[in-house]
């Protein structure tokens, strides 16, 4: 069974293009254009790694990964984006995400990532 | 004047036989004696008023030359008279403070050619400038530099007009000289605070440009190389011309990556130097910046500070910066609205731990619909604005802890206002 993954990005272009990458890898892909949208349509007790824009109108992605926390849910987060922050990665850590990276992002860095968090 | 009369009146009865026609010659001779008297004793009296007034007057004259010459041995001015009838137009007269100013002694002044002090090395142009206007018999009015007897340079007023004697001769020259070195140095002092604060909203400008572009651009890359990414797998050992095109547009998709990594290494934003801060102090300042423009533009500027404001914790120039983007965008907001245009700047404490600060103008104010964009990136109601100053202020305020908000007033014109916590430490 193919394992899900979840991209929350305002913009759609890039939710499509990593959708596309990551559908080579045989990832189940589903694509949220903001926070709410996620909310709504994936129960936090569905399984899959998220991987979330910082950047985004409304809730930004520091919020919504706060809120899945405040749910007690244990979904692993990659936060990505395209804004240079150096202590953007340092701050991913420290609220418990699995990781940070830097857009534009490589597609087997991003894989590697994500099997990391779905083994262990 | 009575008693003459008595006189007259006493020669009557002595002689009484005199006939009809004598009496009345004598009558008209005495009347013209008595004529005669009475104009001598007024003039008499008149000349002795004459003479009390003319030792009032003196009087009063030595007191004004007395209270004159103090003024001039007290005033911090440099008096100087010169005579101008000798070539040369040598010092005759020199009061305790041009002493003071230019260094130089009684003895090496008085009876020297004016143009011999002070002049040398410094600016000579400008001496031979004063020499023209003089020998036309005008008067000279403008800010020399100067040099003191020790050699030390000072900057001063100088203002030399003619004495003319009674028929319009020019017979002296008097020159006043003030020090305007202090004032030279405060305006340097605020142009240099200008130029600062102009650079550094410049860089910040550009440095949140290039971030903000950054940032646009890095998107349509990440779904580039995901695309190409995605295509190279799916083509996985098959279509090795495909293989090298996307291989290609992956390359190339990183050369661009680097090219905005670069750029932002560039531009990185100097990291702020927090540090107690008076707000009072900051407006003040920023105030004194932007004066040129608010008075240029006939607006009416008014500080309501609140005395003993506890003091923030913030980095200077980029609350100044803050402030100026407030102030500047007031001003401009105000560029067609009728008089009065009223600028009022307020500060004062909110909560136990908050200070506000408030700039409100009496503008054009901001149409709704461009409420929401206001603080967005390359938001510009302005022909040539870029669309950065009200992204970075808010940005600034909230590295500060503190919130900017925007709101237009009930009657005409905008309320920007920003919070600040109270000696709280950097937050990002």
């Amino acid at each position: 069974m193919s394992s899900n993954i979840y991209i929350v990005d305002d913009d759609e272009s890039v939710c499509r293009a990593l959708k596309t990458l990551l559908m080579t890898y045989d990832f189940d892909v589903h694509t949220f254009n903001s926070a709410q949208s996620f909310f709504e349509n994936v129960h936090p007790d569905e399984c899959g790694c998220l991987l979330l824009d910082i950047h985004m109108p409304g809730m930004d992605g520091w919020e919504t990964h706060k809120k899945i926390l405040e749910t007690g849910s244990k979904r692993p987060v990659i936060f990505i984006s395209a804004e240079k922050k150096d202590d953007a990665a340092k701050r991913a850590f420290k609220v418990g995400a699995l990781g940070f990276l830097q857009k534009p992002v490589n597609g087997q860095t991003l894989v590697d990532l994500i099997n990391k968090a779905t083994n262990s | 004047m009575k008693n003459i009369a008595i006189v007259v009146n006493n020669k009557k009865p002595k002689k009484p036989l005199i006939k009809l026609e004598t009496r009345n010659n004598l009558e008209k001779k005495i009347r013209q004696q008595s004529d005669e008297l009475e104009s001598k004793s007024t003039q008499l009296k008149q000349g002795i008023d004459r003479e009390k007034l003319s030792t009032d007057r003196e009087k009063i004259a030595e007191e004004r030359i007395h209270i004159q010459s103090k003024a001039m041995e007290s005033t911090l001015d440099g008096i100087f008279i010169v005579d101008a009838q000798k070539s040369g137009f040598p010092v005759i007269y020199a009061n305790p403070s041009f002493f003071n100013l230019t260094g130089y002694s009684k003895s090496e002044v008085l009876g020297k050619s004016y143009f011999s002090l002070y002049g040398v090395d410094v600016n000579l142009r400008i001496f031979e400038e004063i020499k023209e206007i003089l020998q036309e018999g005008k008067s000279f009015h403008g800010e020399v530099l100067n040099l003191k007897r020790n050699g030390e340079k000072f900057w001063s007023l100088l203002r030399i007009a003619p004495v003319r004697d009674n028929k319009g001769l020019i017979t002296h020259y008097v020159g006043i000289k003030t020090d305007t070195t202090l004032i030279k140095q405060r305006d340097s002092e605020i142009q240099e605070q200008r130029e600062e604060l102009l650079h550094v909203t410049r860089v910040g400008k550009l440095a949140e440009f290039v971030s903000s572009l950054a940032h646009e651009i890095s998107q349509p890359l990440t779904a580039i190389l995901s695309y190409a990414q995605a295509a190279q797998r799916m083509f996985k050992d098959r279509e090795p011309q495909l293989q090298e095109i996307l291989q290609y547009i992956i390359n190339d998709d990183q050369r661009a990556t680097e090219v905005i990594r670069r750029l932002r290494t560039l531009l990185k934003k100097t990291k702020p130097t927090f540090e107690p801060l008076n707000i009072n102090t900051i407006i003040n300042d920023t105030v004194t910046l932007i004066m040129p423009q608010i008075t240029s533009k006939n607006i009416s500027i008014n500080l309501k500070l609140d005395n003993d404001l506890p003091l923030i914790h913030g980095d200077r120039i980029q609350l100044q910066q803050v402030l100026l983007n407030l102030i500047s965008n007031s001003i401009e907001a105000m560029d067609e609205s009728p008089d009065p245009r009223e600028l009022l700047i307020k500060a004062f404490l909110k909560e136990a731990n908050t200070i506000m600060v408030k700039v409100r103008d009496s503008g054009v104010g901001i149409p709704p619909e461009n409420m929401k964009k206001l603080f967005g990136h390359f938001f510009t109601s302005k022909p040539d604005g870029l669309g950065m100053g009200l992204s970075i202020s808010r940005s600034i305020v909230e590295a500060h802890g503190g919130h900017l908000e925007a709101e237009n007033n009930i009657d005409r014109g905008a309320t920007f206002n920003f919070s600040l916590p109270i000696g709280i430490k950097e937050t990002v």
